[in-house]
């Protein structure tokens, strides 16, 4: 079992590093653009909540499947020279953008609305109100959902090496161990010990957020 | 209120389960079915009238017991099996030699789609009696299956846009060459190729697609799925000069099962000496190639010798 990983090192570590390098890239832009959609979901303009909430269900309930399919060979049908990790970093981070705009919508709505009045009666101007008081309150309450969206990406990001756009991933490299070694059990454990530690460091970390800006009660 | 709820949710729950278990169901009924219409063979197979009874203990007989073959085909990789989008049958080369390995057995032939990633656990895992999924024959792949004798020889080449501007294996260097995963042209690429970009992907279709779009530069494979892909898209060429290969497809069975390599065997020299492999190529591939072609005379150890030396 050993000897599988360290006779295919190089295939295995080349795949984690694939993975963490396409999730850390896919979670930059979840977490930018999720925050700039969640802003116009909370926003007080109707329309523009309209106009993010379109986005959210159009992300949301599309299969991360059918977005990779799009982003790259419908992308390079439609004569965009899209590259396959530009496509691959596009599609999953847009996915869980809107799960995570959905999170930060979530957060701001959790904190009671005599904060923000207060704050307005205060004489705070409401950009003010939501960086000062709404926005700080909010962020502790979205760690633990954060941490959870971030755990279901590194998962997703398989379906990225999996699916046409066939990035060398952790899951794709133990495919190729497992097809030149025939040694099925153990190519995929050692994927899963990959992805294992991948989704406990992001444990770690978020539970160590959420303890640090915790609300003591 | 809370109680409806509560019920509702039960409901849904229950149901779910109860779909998921009808649907691993389909997945087993193949060992329920033997078990059950084992007294009945002789009438679930009503064609058997012409074909041997082999005993109850012979995988021969187990199929037969059965009713029908489990045969793993490629579902996208005409013209040697691939699902005809028009009536959603079936069709090609390697299905007619397993629609007379089904014959000379008295039995219904069903396919199961066999990727070149999954046609070996497959026949591990007994998901099918036999595979005919243009699967090259060569010495890693003994060790774990066993093959009948190649009943087709295929050679591996290289496939670009018309006007691609590779001429020749070491054209690759630095180009992106998509092939299938756990196919040989991995090896054969790295060997031979050792500059080039390899994408891999699941399915040929999928090389299809990057190659049409211009994701990669070239595909490398046997030249008769590559000719499958001129047949479908003809600003597509095979770049000229040597074969990088030569790959004799068997079918792929269960190690150590000597009766049944024996029996496949005997079937498929009958099906080339009587014609109908003369037949099948012409249909799938002569009246588009314009080539002619005999059966392969070669044996499994033959190939493997060509191979190792």
């Amino acid at each position: 079992m050993f000897e599988l990983f360290s006779d295919n090192s190089d295939q295995f570590l080349s795949g984690l590093w694939v993975t963490t390098r396409l999730v850390a890239a896919s979670f930059l832009v979840a977490v930018v653009l999720g925050t700039l959609i969640a802003a116009l979901r909370v926003a007080p303009n109707k329309w523009v909540n309209r106009a993010g909430g379109v986005y959210v269900e159009i992300f949301r309930d599309t299969p991360l499947l059918v977005l990779l399919f799009i982003a790259y060979p419908g992308l390079r049908r439609s004569g965009v020279e899209i590259g396959a990790w530009t496509a691959g970093i596009a599609a999953l981070g847009v996915y869980t953008s809107a799960y995570v705009a959905e999170v930060l919508r979530s957060g701001v709505f959790a904190v009671a609305r005599g904060q923000a009045e207060a704050g307005l009666s205060l004489g705070f101007t409401q950009p003010q109100v939501m960086r000062r008081i709404v926005l700080p309150q909010a962020a502790r309450t979205v760690i633990g959902p954060l941490g959870s969206i971030t755990i279901a990406m590194i998962k997703n990001s398989a379906i990225v090496g999996a699916s046409i756009v066939a990035l060398p991933d952790l899951l794709k490299e133990a495919r190729i161990v497992n097809s030149n070694t025939f040694q099925t059990e153990e190519s995929f454990l050692w994927a899963a010990v990959g992805y294992l530690l991948l989704t406990i460091t992001v444990t770690i970390i978020f539970r160590s957020l959420e303890s640090r800006y915790a609300v003591r009660r | 209120m809370k109680s409806r709820w509560f019920t509702t949710a039960c409901t849904v729950t229950v149901l779910a389960l109860a779909g998921a278990g009808c649907g691993s169901d389909d997945g087993d009924d193949g060992g329920t079915t033997s078990a059950a219409s084992t007294g009945a063979s002789s009438t679930a197979a009503p064609a058997a009238g012409a074909a041997e009874k082999f005993p109850a203990s012979t995988t021969m007989g187990k199929i037969q017991a059965r009713g029908e073959i489990k045969i793993g085909v490629k579902y996208d990789v005409p013209p040697f099996g691939f699902k005809n989008p028009r009536n959603d049958q079936i069709e090609g080369f390697d299905i007619d030699f397993g629609k007379a390995v089904a014959d000379a057995l008295g039995v219904k032939p069903t396919y199961v789609e066999a990727i070149s990633d999954n046609r070996i656990p497959f026949i591990k895992d007994g998901t099918a009696d036999l595979i005919l999924s243009t699967m090259t024959i060569n010495a890693e792949r003994v060790k774990e299956i066993g093959f009948t004798n190649p009943y087709f020889i295929a050679k591996g080449r290289i496939l670009q846009k018309k006007g691609g501007g590779i001429t020749g294996v070491d054209g690759l260097a630095g180009k992106t060459v998509c092939t299938a995963l756990g196919s040989t042209y991995e090896e054969t690429l790295k060997k031979q190729a050792p500059k080039a970009k390899l994408q891999l992907v699941d399915t040929y279709s999928e090389c299809l697609e990057l190659i049409q779009n211009g994701a990669v530069d070239a595909v490398s494979t046997d030249d008769v799925i590559l000719t499958g892909m001129i047949i479908q898209d003809d600003s597509l060429e095979l770049v000229e000069g040597e074969a990088l290969t030569t790959e004799p497809y068997g079918g792929g069975l269960k190690k150590g099962d000597t009766a049944y390599t024996e029996f496949l065997n005997g079937v498929l020299d009958k099906y080339k000496s009587d014609g109908r492999w003369a037949t099948a190529y012409e249909k799938w591939l002569g009246q588009y190639t314009g080539e002619k072609q005999e059966p392969p005379t070669e044996t499994l150890d033959s190939v493997l010798a060509a191979a190792a030396g």
